[in-house]
């Protein structure tokens, strides 16, 4: 069992909120106003390619199935009941009676055959991946969805509740002027209609971005009252996360999200505020770059006893009390824990100093080397890890440089594979183990997060993954994928770290799922 | 040369400089690391997908056939679309600039109105307790980083006593003005310090001056002694200083801009270098080049009015 600590917080919130239904018959209104500190960019799902905006799409789009609180599996969204049939080759769904977009026109099965194609054209944005399986949508019927697939896709069911999957109405879409899917999308983000809990109402960019109560939504909560309770969410953008923590306390917006690390004890302590760490499938780890040569020299880091000297020597506990004050907790594999199929129990290398130096004494490198590590410039986080490492390593015998430098020339020394060391984080986007298993591990994709790793066993696992419908094989299949990349992957694993987000006392049913997607369906402002 | 003809020389020379602007910001946003499509996908980025966004962008062009098209585009008054939030540029200047227009002319307005009176106090009782404690207290403003600065004021007068926001930006023109009041002050406190400065010396200088003691010698009235031969001549200097502290004024407002949510150009400016967003970049910076052009040109007419010399 390891996903003790997502269970057991999910459970307590359905109980809490089970409990306050009973005891407070209440007005569950308002206008909830939460501090971001980056504005979305642009509101497509299907378009889109930052957290900014898949963090909030769903508010304002719904898709045939809904992640679950928890973020493990999928339960009923647009669609009531869902089937794989024993092939694993078609889906079948049934389309909820009754539901409309939110200028009250009917949602129909053209609208998820137009939203689906779309979701799957290889030429429209960067997510047409989680749909690859899918050869046709059909519509057999007024309330049922086909969809065929062209081999059998164990992720189906989660990508189908993934923010790219959303049903847009068709004939709105494409009544908007402009000739391209982009300039259509454009057009029509800007004055949306939804099918989620909320639709937008007005957006100063870079200011604040207002979404009001769909009063065509389709789901009741556990109180029989209509979806969603709130009037409506204001986003407000304050970047500098001393000035959002300042305007949460001082009570002018109800919710700030991101706060730092370095903040999180005060805040608890602040009998004022519910300071709450979302479980979340957000883990740090430092890339190593392992191909045999860089820049025409030996590459200490392609040998794989340096690679676990170096885990060895990294001390995780101090890094994780350092860099996140005690927040966040080791990594047991390169996955989240709150990741499906995920195994491990505890660090996968423990702090082990001695073993670190036999390991190096045995390596191709028994006096050491030097080496550069690239870390985002003003990211606090990603300084204190290499400040940390810097000193940590220097025990084994490796001289660490630190870079700073901005994303997008990290980004480019990263996908040119010419960077030694990076710092990363990763956030999955769907329930599943593959996404993630994808960028680090399965060398066609991208090289294993470019580091030119390879591995044939694990290549060929994951093939065979993508397509096994046996749910035990396939949790085998992970298992042994895990067990590699974590003992010779081209990674340091550090910890994972939950979503800090500060409410006031009376914001209640405000929750973050695993994947980042902030849900405000069943959020209300308690008054007295 | 009269002021017209002076003015029109002074409008004429703008036209290389925005040239030679053009030049420069096209060069320099391509010069930095990366691309907008790795800047945009970040870690996932697939090699397949960035060809194809580079591909729609035309960034797979030669270098050449893209400035050709830019210089086109920007004299037809097209800006061209964010990479990032796809709606047209000029549509983003026209609701981020004048809000950091107004900034500046707050800071600029607070910094003025607190440095010319006090430098005057500071020069007319220099060195006695008076100047040392004007020029210590700007001392000390001048020293503090603007963010710290902002901090502060934000905590004191925002969350404790509550005379103003939290930052953040109102609705309609008093309430920004009310939002945009912390903001002025902190990104004045540099500018103001550095005024009060120079214009004491100036007018430490003026006040030695032989026409200032043949004017004295005449029997005129202190008062028109005061403001039509020491201040007159010793804003001179100040006010150049005072133009080309524009620019610096609306660089300030970055960090201004992001410490109190104001949602202004400096902020987008930011986000877009960072997002490799090529045609906001190349936007903005046409737009404040333009901007503190004109400033420059008011400076110069200010200038001109002052001293009649300028224009000889």
């Amino acid at each position: 069992m390891t996903l003790t600590r997502a269970k057991v917080l999910a459970a307590a919130a359905t109980v809490l909120m089970g409990t306050t239904a009973l005891v407070q018959a209440q007005e569950r209104g308002g206008v909830m106003t939460f501090g971001r500190y980056a504005d979305s960019l642009f509101l497509d799902p299907v378009l889109n390619d930052a957290n900014v905006d898949i963090w909030i799409l769903s508010n304002m789009y719904d898709t045939l199935l809904l992640p679950t609180a928890d973020g493990q599996s999928v339960e009923a969204g647009l669609a009531t009941d869902w089937s794989v049939s024993d092939d694993g080759t078609v889906v079948t769904l049934t389309l909820r009676d009754g539901i409309t977009f939110s200028d009250g026109s009917p949602i129909t099965t053209e609208d998820v055959i137009w939203s689906l194609d779309r979701a799957r054209n290889p030429d429209n944005g960067i997510w047409n991946f989680l749909l690859s399986a899918v050869s046709e949508v059909t519509a057999p019927d007024d309330t049922t969805i086909e969809i065929q697939l062209s081999q059998p896709d164990p992720a189906i069911l989660p990508a189908l509740s993934v923010f790219n999957t959303a049903i847009l109405p068709k004939d709105a879409f494409e009544a908007m002027p402009g000739e391209t899917d982009l300039e259509k999308a454009t057009a029509f983000a800007e004055n949306p209609i939804g099918s989620g809990p909320f639709v937008l109402e007005s957006w100063d960019r870079g200011s604040t971005l207002k979404l009001v109560k769909n009063e065509h939504y389709w789901a009741d909560g556990e109180d029989g009252e209509k979806l969603p309770y709130l009037d409506g969410v204001t986003f407000e953008i304050i970047p500098d996360d001393a000035t959002r923590i300042l305007r949460l306390q001082s009570g002018e917006i109800d919710g700030a999200e991101l706060i730092p690390f370095a903040r999180v004890a005060e805040l608890e302590a602040d009998p004022n505020i519910d300071m709450e760490l979302f479980p979340s499938t957000r883990v740090a780890d430092i890339i190593l770059n392992v191909r045999p040569e860089l820049d025409g020299e030996a590459n200490p880091l392609s040998d794989e006893k340096v690679r676990q000297a170096m885990n060895y020597a990294t001390n995780k506990d101090a890094i994780i009390q350092v860099v996140t004050f005690g927040v966040g907790t080791p990594t047991s594999s390169y996955m989240s824990s709150t990741t499906p199929l995920h195994t491990g129990d505890g660090a996968v290398f423990p702090y082990d100093l001695e073993q670190a130096q036999r390991l190096m004494s045995e390596s191709e490198y028994p006096d050491g080397f030097s080496a550069s590590i690239l870390t985002l410039a003003g990211n606090q986080d990603e300084l204190g890890i290499a400040t940390a490492l810097q000193q940590m390593w220097s025990q084994i015998g490796i001289d660490l440089e630190i870079e700073q430098v901005d994303n997008a020339t990290r980004t480019e020394q990263y996908r040119n594979g010419t960077f030694q060391m990076r710092a990363g984080a990763w956030t999955n986007d769907i329930a599943d183990p593959s996404q993630i298993t994808s960028y680090f591990a399965y060398s066609p994709t991208i090289d294993a997060l470019h580091s030119g790793w390879k591995s044939e066993e694990v290549d060929s696992l994951f093939e065979a993954s993508q397509s096994e419908m046996d749910e035990e094989t396939r949790a085998e299949q992970y298992a042994r994928i895990q067990e590699i990349y974590n003992q010779t992957g081209p990674i340091i694993l550090l910890y994972e770290t939950p979503y800090p987000v500060a409410l006031q006392q009376n914001v209640k049913g405000f929750y973050q799922i695993p994947l980042g997607n902030n849900i405000f369906r069943e959020t209300y402002l308690e008054t007295e | 040369m009269s002021l017209p003809a002076f003015l029109g020389r002074r409008l004429l020379q703008l036209i290389p400089t925005l040239i030679f602007i053009l030049i420069v910001v096209f060069v320099l946003v391509r010069l930095l690391p990366g691309d907008p499509a790795s800047a945009i996908l970040g870690d996932r980025a697939l090699d397949a997908d960035v060809e194809r966004i580079n591909r729609e962008l035309g960034l797979d062009r030669p270098l050449p056939v893209q400035f050709w098209a830019f210089v086109q585009s920007v004299f037809t008054g097209n800006l061209g679309n964010s990479i990032s939030m796809k709606i047209p540029v000029t549509q983003l200047i026209w609701e981020r600039l004048p809000i950091t227009m107004l900034l500046t002319f707050m800071a600029a307005l607070i910094a003025v109105v607190v440095a010319v009176p006090l430098a005057f106090v500071a020069a007319l009782r220099r060195d006695r307790i008076a100047d040392s404690a004007i020029r210590g207290a700007f001392q000390v403003g001048l020293s503090m980083p603007v963010f710290y600065v902002g901090l502060i004021l934000l905590t004191v007068f925002g969350a404790k006593l509550r005379w103003f926001p939290v930052g953040g930006y109102g609705d309609g023109f008093v309430d920004q003005l009310y939002h945009l009041f912390l903001p002025a002050v902190t990104l004045a406190l540099s500018l103001s310090a550095i005024l009060m400065r120079n214009l004491r010396s100036a007018i430490i200088g003026v006040v030695d001056a032989e026409y200032v003691t043949f004017a004295r010698a005449k029997g005129l009235r202190p008062r028109l002694i005061l403001f039509r031969h020491i201040l007159r001549n010793a804003l001179i200097s100040t006010l150049t200083l005072f133009g080309l502290s524009i620019g610096t004024l609306l660089g300030g407002a970055v960090i201004t801009e992001s410490v109190f949510a104001v949602p202004g150009a400096g902020r987008l400016m930011i986000d877009s270098i960072y997002g490799r967003d090529y045609p906001v970049v190349q936007g903005l910076t046409i737009a404040l080049a333009v901007l503190v052009s004109l400033t420059f040109l008011l400076t110069d007419i200010l200038q001109a009015w002052l001293d009649p010399r300028v224009t000889r």
